[in-house]
């Protein structure tokens, strides 16, 4: 039963929540390093008024969906022509594989000294960590069409241009959707990366700015504010995804 | 002249020969059954006559013409993926007609609601493939490949999956159809009795490479209409026993 699953998944935040406020209030550690949640909430919401956290948060997310929807209109296109035609596979895989293991936070430098220290560096970050993670997932999604499915098209007198689009895509859809929640959460680590090393805006700045006071409770409603929006953000595609969907479900 | 024609078909994958050189004719309006070992080739001469695969050497003729690549004149029914889960039963159906540009919109709606009743799916037009039995998904298979308007039907162990009963209604309605739409089947299987009951013809397969071990004229001993009373006579029973017989005469002990 969904209902008795979410309320299984509140009790335990509850849980966890009730238990971090009561190690922070009993002094078992130092209200430095943990304050409690509580502490916390009123951070938030002062951060609200008094240090635009909001703003921050516009523009972390708007870095966030604008570097994520150049990586994926990129990636769902190349994709796809790498799992449809074998020949487009094996020229980009190597290369695409290479870049893939490079770690973000290595190209840091590199990035800076190419784009300075304003929005191309922190768009060309993400767009980074995301493009060649997408890409090799959508070029395995198209292959893993079932050959059955290309074979009626094929039997119906479809061509291979119409079966990219009648088959392949309708087919890799619900993955494909799937794929792309989890790459925009990646997305956020990348994010906060970028914005440590050279921003003096988004969240990243505003959580590195505190560490600098030493304001635990600002780090931490900074945190938790990147987390509510990455719940938030999930819970939407997640919705959407059973709304367009729903025709998987037997 | 014969309607469809293997000429010295063969088919080798680098030193596999899976097909010895395979002759056989199909009349118009037969259901020939291919039974035999599973790997024995019998599918991959199928899927030949398909255009989803070419023979190695030789040709398959019909109708006078050589086969080359897929069209609607040959439709497939796969034993699992064989409809769309995106697309509603009918609009499975209707998408057997969707690049053909000799039918009319108006004409392709029609089409589309008489091959559903005649499946006897008109009341699930609307529900989503994964919402029905693996019995019904099969019909809508069965439908689409009408729709398209093939002359002959490709089946590939399409009730394998099924359980008992809905296998045994199933054939009982495939055999209606096909003699009704006069369409020529071509239907793997290795299962004996489902080819006694449904076929025409028997073509029994040796082990690999494919090659005619046995043909069996099933109308000929039992005659064209078959039904469920007809499973249980002496007849059946003898005739079932003989392929049978072929078929474990094929199998050796790594079969176990």
């Amino acid at each position: 039963m969904p209902g008795s699953k979410s309320i299984i998944g509140t009790a335990s935040t509850l849980a966890l929540v009730l238990a971090w406020e009561a190690v922070s209030q009993g002094g078992l550690v130092s209200e430095r390093f943990l304050p409690a949640p509580s502490v916390v909430l009123v951070t938030l919401w002062k951060m609200i008024f008094e240090r635009d956290l909001l703003y921050h948060a516009g523009v972390s997310a708007l870095r966030v969906w604008g570097a994520f929807l150049i990586a994926a209109a990129m990636a769902v296109p190349i994709g796809i022509m790498m799992g449809s035609f074998r020949w487009v596979g094996a020229a980009l895989e190597p290369v695409v594989d290479f870049i893939r293991y490079l770690p973000v936070p290595a190209l840091v430098p590199l990035s800076i000294i190419w784009f300075g220290v304003g929005e191309g560096t922190k768009i060309f970050l993400l767009w980074l960590g995301t493009f060649f993670q997408l890409v090799l997932l959508v070029a395995d999604d198209v292959r893993r069409v079932p050959h059955e499915y290309h074979e009626t098209a094929m039997t119906v007198g479809a061509t291979g241009s119409r079966r990219l689009l009648d088959v392949s895509l309708p087919a890799m859809l619900p993955t494909l959707v799937d794929n792309m929640r989890i790459t925009l959460g990646w997305c956020w680590t990348y994010l906060i990366i970028a914005e440590i090393v050279a921003a003096n805006s988004g969240l990243g700045f505003v959580i590195w700015q505190a560490r600098r006071f030493f304001q635990t409770p600002e780090v931490m409603a900074g945190v938790v504010t990147i987390g509510i929006i990455g719940l938030l953000t999930d819970q939407v595609i997640r919705a959407a995804h059973r709304r367009w969907f729903g025709y998987l479900v037997r | 002249m014969s309607y469809l024609a293997f000429e010295n078909v063969t088919k080798r994958y680098g030193q596999t020969e899976v097909v010895a050189p395979f002759q056989l004719t199909v009349a118009k309006g037969e259901l020939v059954a291919f039974l035999g070992p599973s790997g024995c080739g019998k599918t991959t001469l199928m899927r030949m006559v398909g255009g989803l695969e070419s023979p190695t050497s030789g040709r398959i003729v019909l109708s006078g013409e050589p086969l080359g690549g897929p069209d609607r004149r040959r439709g497939m029914v796969f034993q699992s993926y064989s409809a769309f889960p995106w697309l509603t039963v009918e609009g499975n159906v209707a998408y057997g007609m969707r690049y053909r540009t000799d039918l009319t919109a108006a004409e392709k709606k029609d089409r589309t609601a008489h091959f559903l009743a005649l499946v006897g799916l008109t009341d699930f037009r609307d529900s989503w493939p994964n919402r029905i039995s693996g019995g019904m998904r099969q019909r809508v298979a069965i439908a689409r490949t009408l729709a398209a308007g093939s002359e002959i039907l490709l089946m590939d162990e399409p009730f394998g999956a099924l359980d008992a009963q809905r296998r045994e209604f199933l054939q009982v309605a495939l055999r209606r159809i096909q003699r009704d739409e006069g369409k020529t089947v071509i239907f793997v299987t290795h299962d004996v009795e489902e080819a006694a009951f449904l076929a025409d013809r028997v073509i029994v397969f040796t082990r690999r490479p494919a090659a005619i071990l046995a043909e069996v004229d099933v109308t000929a001993q039992l005659g064209p209409a078959r039904s469920l009373d007809l499973r249980e006579s002496p007849e059946f029973f003898a005739l079932r026993n003989k392929l049978l017989h072929l078929v474990r005469s094929t199998a050796t002990e790594d079969d176990t």
